[in-house]
C-alpha cells in the first residue's frame, strides 16, 4: 500500500527515447531519400530505426496496469495516444518494406518513394507526439505549453541523426552528418535555455517554480550532469576535435543518447508534480505509507 | 436531460471525513484509494480570529473532461448528464487520464490493472438516490442535484450564492462548486 503522486515509471521515459530516436530515424532516412535518392543514408541505420519504435512500444506496452490489452489503445481516434500508436505501425510498416526492397535489390522505386513519403510523414509524427502528450497537460505545470513539442522534436531528431552517424560507421561507411547534429545540439542548448528562461520568468508561478525545481531540486545533477554535460558539451567537443577519428564520432554518438535518455528520464520525473489544491500536501502527508503497525491486522 | 453537479457549503463541513468513509465502504474501494478526501486549510491566524477551512474533494465531473479526451482506449466516458466514469473492461491502466486529471481524482488500482474513479454513485442516482457521500454528510455540506433543474438546490445555490471552482482557470469547467466563507 501507497499512498503518493501517481507517476509514469521509468518505462515510459525509456519509450519516449526508443520511440523518438527511432522517429527521427525513419524521418531522417525519408527526407533524405526524396532529396537525394537511394543510397543516401545507411539502410542499417533505418533497420534499426524500425526496431528502436519496436522496443519503445514493447516498454510502453510494460509500463499498462493490463499488458495483454495493450491492443485496446489502437481505438480511439479522438485520444493523441491512439494516433501516437497507429503511426508507429504505419512507420514501421512503410519503413519495413522500405528496407526489405532495398536488401533484396528489388527495384520499385514508386513503392519505395511511397514508403519515403510514409516514413517522413508519420516518422515526423512518431518523434513529436510525446511532446505534444506532455504539453496538454494543463495542470502539470512544467510541462504544459508548447515550448516541450520543440524540445522532444528537436531531441528525437538529433538521436536519430546520432543513431544514423554510428550505423553508418558500423558500415564502415563515412558520414556526412556531423555538422547537422553539431547545428541540432547548439539549437538544443538555445531551445533548453529559452525554455528554463520563458518558464522562470514568465507564465505563472507555479511554472516557474517547476523550472527552478529542476535547476536546484534532486534532479537537477542528472539534468546537469548526465544531459547538458555528457549529452551536448562533450558531444560538441568530440565532434570539433580537429582530428577527430570514427572512435570519437561513435563516442560522441553514444553520449548524445545517453544525455537525451537522461532528458526524458528527468523531464518525464519533472512533470509528475501536479499543481496542487489548498491543503492537499498536507493530507497526503498524514496518509498510511504501508508499513505502519497498525495496519498488520489487515494482512 | 440532466446535468449532474454538487455544491460544497464548506462553511458547514467540519471535516470529520464522514463522507470519504461512506463512499470507501459502499463503493468497496481498496485500502490505498480515497475518492473524495477532504483537505484542510488551515488554522489560520491567532486567537481569537483563528479560521480553518475544511475542503471536501472528489472527481470534478468538468464539462470539458482532459481525462477522457486523453484516454486511448474510450475507457473514460462522459455521459449526457456529465457523469464521468471508467468502463473497466476496456481500461488498460495506461494512466494518461491520471496524468491529465487537474484534481488527482484518477487512482491506478494494482491490484487490477485499472484506473477507478467517482462515478458520482451513478447507479444510484439512476434509482433516484443521492451519491453515498452526499446521503451520509450530517451536515448538509455535499449537495446533489440537476444543474438543469431550477427548482434545484443545486441550481438555486450556484445561482443565488457566491460560489468558486477549484483550478477554474485551466478551462476544464469543473462541476463542482465551493461556497466559501
Amino acid at each position: 500500500m501507497k499512498h503518493k503522486e501517481v507517476e509514469w515509471g521509468w518505462m515510459l521515459a525509456v519509450d519516449f527515447f526508443f520511440a523518438g530516436m527511432g522517429g527521427g530515424m525513419l524521418f531522417v532516412a525519408g527526407l533524405l531519400y526524396l532529396i537525394n535518392g537511394a543510397d543516401s543514408i545507411s539502410t542499417l541505420g533505418t533497420f534499426v530505426g524500425i526496431v528502436f519504435i519496436g522496443v519503445g512500444s514493447a516498454f510502453l506496452s510494460l509500463e499498462l496496469g493490463r499488458p495483454f490489452q495493450a491492443w485496446r489503445v489502437f481505438m480511439n481516434p479522438k485520444a493523441l495516444l491512439t494516433w501516437g500508436a497507429w503511426n508507429m505501425v504505419f512507420v514501421m510498416g512503410a519503413a519495413f518494406i522500405y528496407v526489405a526492397l532495398d536488401f533484396t535489390g528489388i527495384a520499385m522505386p514508386g513503392l519505395q518513394t511511397a514508403c519515403a513519403v510514409v516514413m517522413l510523414i508519420c516518422g515526423l509524427f512518431v518523434a513529436t507526439y510525446p511532446g505534444v502528450l506532455l504539453g496538454l497537460h494543463a495542470a502539470r505545470p512544467f510541462w504544459t505549453g508548447p515550448g516541450i513539442v520543440v524540445i522532444f522534436l528537436t531531441s528525437s531528431l538529433l538521436t536519430g541523426l546520432a543513431a544514423h552517424d554510428m550505423a553508418n560507421y558500423l558500415q564502415l561507411e563515412n558520414s556526412n552528418l556531423k555538422n547537422t547534429i553539431l547545428g541540432l545540439i547548439f539549437f538544443q542548448l538555445l531551445v533548453w535555455a529559452l525554455y528554463l528562461y520563458v518558464k522562470i520568468s514568465g507564465n505563472t508561478s507555479r511554472e516557474s517554480e517547476a523550472a527552478k525545481a529542476l535547476l536546484t531540486g534532486p534532479l537537477s545533477g542528472k539534468f546537469v550532469l548526465a544531459f547538458l554535460v555528457l549529452g551536448n558539451i562533450v558531444p560538441i567537443g568530440l565532434y570539433m576535435m580537429t582530428a577527430a577519428s570514427v572512435v570519437t564520432a561513435s563516442i560522441a554518438a553514444l553520449c548524445i543518447l545517453a544525455g537525451s535518455y537522461s532528458m526524458r528520464f528527468v523531464v518525464v520525473k519533472m512533470g509528475e508534480k501536479r499543481t496542487l489544491i489548498i491543503g492537499e500536501k498536507d493530507f497526503m502527508a498524514r496518509l498510511p505509507k504501508g508499513d505502519e503497525l497498525f495496519l498488520d491486522v489487515l494482512k | 436531460m440532466a446535468r449532474y453537479a454538487m455544491v460544497m457549503d464548506t462553511r458547514r463541513c467540519i471535516g470529520c471525513q464522514s463522507c470519504t468513509v461512506a463512499c470507501k465502504i459502499n463503493n468497496e474501494l481498496p485500502l490505498d484509494i480515497i475518492y473524495n478526501p477532504v483537505f484542510t486549510d488551515g488554522p489560520k491566524g491567532s486567537f481569537p480570529h483563528v479560521q480553518r477551512t475544511d475542503i471536501p474533494m472528489m472527481c470534478m465531473h468538468c464539462e470539458d473532461p482532459p481525462c477522457v479526451h486523453a484516454c486511448p482506449t474510450g475507457a473514460s466516458i462522459q455521459r449526457e448528464d456529465g457523469i464521468v466514469w471508467v468502463d473497466d473492461s476496456k481500461c488498460v491502466g495506461c494512466k494518461a487520464c491520471v496524468m491529465a486529471c487537474p484534481y488527482g481524482a484518477r487512482h491506478p488500482n494494482e491490484v487490477t490493472g485499472t484506473v477507478m474513479k467517482c462515478d458520482f454513485c451513478k447507479d444510484r442516482v439512476a434509482e433516484g438516490e443521492r451519491p453515498w457521500c452526499v446521503k451520509t454528510c450530517h451536515q448538509g455540506a455535499r449537495i446533489f442535484g440537476d444543474l438543469d433543474d431550477v427548482n434545484s438546490e443545486v441550481f438555486k445555490l450556484v445561482n443565488g450564492e457566491r460560489t468558486v471552482r477549484l483550478l477554474d482557470e485551466l478551462g476544464t469547467g469543473p462541476c463542482v462548486y465551493y461556497i466559501m466563507d
